[in-house]
């Protein structure tokens, strides 16, 4: 039994981080710009559909086309912000619909081109590593590694360096900041960018542990947004964190209690966090 | 006022000039969705609250009124109250969680469609009742009793389309009667100002809670007319392309109007009819009108034509 726990532990924290990258390009944006894009998730399709097309159809070794596939997200990302995001700043309601509405648009042009069947593809590193009782694929745990990686040295970039200061600044102030020599048209785009390349990045490692379907995004957009709400919006190490304890939730939850309420068992936990804290485990009292 | 009447009176004379069920049948979906689109307006153009619980109640209120019928053996009409009453329970425990701790905006909306998605994984997974993701076949019609003809089963779109449209009429009727008294201009000042509100001497508490259960128990009455109407319910019911597609209509319509969500869910019905498209074409289409309505228009159909007949005027 206590294998069985410890096993479905490290399971959930394996895809608790991919909630976290999720996580984290939300309270990003919103943390910063104040835009709500719910559509991170299809960033995240974006991303793995892109990874799927380049390494099986393109014939790149799967480490190669990770890159160009988180750029492919980005890259639709900076076009969203262009066409749309820009003008509903300001406005929460607004940006919320606009990106409702991306979903849709995102998905079906997908389900439109790949069908809804799911597609999978083939072993990228096989082999596991075995610790006591429990078995773990190389891979789930390199996946691991890479976004705990890429999301403490997002903490560290925007605590330690100028850009964070001048983020935070925005945040706190939008006018003041522009005073104090920020460009803040360059800011918004390029957290855009990098929220949306972070949701690619996402994409393309699920896409070498799981199998790809067009509704993967709306899926996880919701866990991603469960985790920052869970972790705390505007929280960077809270967004790993929330995901995290979400994905071991999930899997311990469904040891004891009826798989068939998976997604329940987090949004219990969700709802039950907000009511005592609405700002969530690390974020701020205010 | 009078473009109000030619409206109404445009529509109850329709059936004497169209004959063909086709244009009949988007005309029901369309008045259904309609009664869904006016009272998720309550909720959200006049008070302000993006509420995501709209396809719970939606798909509960179909699963509660079909095995009432089938159950406990009661006639269409009176199984429908239990169901609203339910909606209402439902929308009160809800609503009352988020209220109370004073969720606003994204985290109301990110919380109701966290109690969506749970009624929906229970509707789900409740297969001795609901029989899971197969759904249900309802196979009854409502009846009626008609002068001369005594009780008759409603059936065919004409008998519908008169079902659908006095039920939408009663539904926008109650909607303008509330928004016209002082619970109206509670909710809207709640929209415009929660903290100034407050000060008036507002029990925005209480305001909110109101016009989301309101909202709620005349929305159970679509699901099920719906599910009669469809012979059909299933878990999709619940889902969250439902709540788009009702956001979709209302704000095309125009939020914070009352027959902007008709026009825009007669619009949204219509279309996809209209200009044959695929399934996937048509969910792209939904999405583009979506994005178009808020950058471009804001006010949606009505509130555009409103404004514009505004400024002539003056």
């Amino acid at each position: 039994m206590t294998q069985l726990v410890l096993g479905q532990v490290l399971n959930g924290a394996i895809v608790g981080s991919m909630y976290g990258i999720i996580a984290l390009g939300i309270t990003l944006t919103f943390g910063i710009t104040g835009i709500v894009n719910f559509a991170l998730g299809e960033f995240m399709m974006i991303g793995a559909y892109a990874t799927f097309a380049l390494a099986e159809r393109g014939g790149l070794p799967y480490p190669v086309a990770v890159v160009p596939a988180a750029c492919i997200a980005a890259a639709a990302g900076y076009l969203c912000n262009k066409a749309f995001f820009r003008f509903t700043r300001g406005n929460l309601v607004n940006g919320l619909l606009v990106s409702i509405g991306l979903i849709s648009v995102f998905e079906s042009a997908v389900l439109w081109y790949w069908s809804a069947t799911p597609i999978e593809m083939h072993y990228v590193l096989p082999g596991a590593i075995r610790l006591g009782d429990v078995t773990l694929p190389k891979m789930k745990l390199l996946v691991f590694a890479v976004i705990v990686v890429v999301i403490v040295l997002t903490y560290v970039g925007l605590a330690r360096t100028w850009l964070g200061r001048a983020s935070f600044a925005y945040a706190q102030n939008a006018e003041a900041a522009t005073l104090m020599g920020v460009h803040t048209e360059r800011l918004v785009t390029a957290v855009m960018l990098y929220s949306t390349g972070l949701a690619g990045l996402g994409g393309a490692l699920y896409a070498s542990l799981y199998s790809l379907e067009p509704a993967l995004g709306g899926v996880y957009v919701l866990k991603g947004m469960e985790a920052a709400i869970l972790g705390g919006i505007g929280s960077l190490m809270g967004s790993l964190w929330g995901g995290v304890i979400l994905g071991v939730i999930e899997a311990v939850g469904s040891i004891f209690l009826p798989t068939a309420f998976r997604d329940a068992y987090g949004l219990v936990v969700l709802v039950a966090i907000l009511l005592f804290r609405p700002s969530g485990l690390f974020g701020d009292e205010t | 006022m009078i473009a109000r009447a030619i409206f109404w009176g445009a529509l109850a004379l329709l059936p004497l000039m169209v004959k063909t069920d086709f244009v009949l049948t988007i005309f029901i979906y369309a008045f259904i969705f309609g009664i869904l689109g006016v009272t998720f307006d309550l909720v959200f153009g006049f008070t302000g609250q993006l509420s995501m619980f709209h396809p719970a109640v939606f798909g509960v209120s179909a699963y509660m009124t079909h095995l009432l019928v089938v159950n406990a053996k009661l006639p269409f009409w009176l199984a429908t109250l239990p169901a609203a009453a339910t909606a209402v329970v439902l929308s009160i425990v809800v609503g009352g969680i988020c209220f109370k701790f004073r969720l606003k905006t994204f985290y109301f909306a990110v919380v109701t469609l966290a109690f969506s998605e749970m009624a929906r994984l229970i509707v789900m997974n409740w297969n001795s009742v609901t029989n899971g993701t197969l759904g249900l076949v309802v196979s009854g019609k409502p009846t009626i009793w008609w002068p001369g003809a005594g009780v008759v089963a409603i059936k065919g779109p004409v008998a519908w389309y008169y079902l659908t449209l006095v039920w939408l009429a009663a539904t926008v009727f109650v909607c303008a009667r509330v928004l016209r008294s002082w619970m109206g201009r509670a909710f809207g000042a709640i929209r415009l100002n929660e903290d100034l509100a407050r000060t008036l001497g507002i029990n925005v508490f209480r305001y909110k809670l109101v016009s989301f259960a309101l909202g709620s128990a005349l929305a159970s009455f679509a699901g099920g007319l719906y599910g009669y109407y469809t012979g059909y319910i299933d878990p999709g019911y619940l889902g969250i392309n439902q709540s788009m597609e009702v956001l979709a209509m209302v704000l095309l319509g125009g939020q914070g109007t009352l027959t902007g969500p008709i026009v825009g869910s007669l619009v949204l019905t219509g279309l996809p009819h209209v200009i044959d498209l695929r399934a996937e074409a048509r969910a792209i289409l939904y999405g583009a009108i979506l994005i178009f309505t808020i950058l471009v228009m804001p006010r949606g159909i009505v509130g555009t034509l409103r404004a514009w007949r505004a400024r002539r005027a003056a």
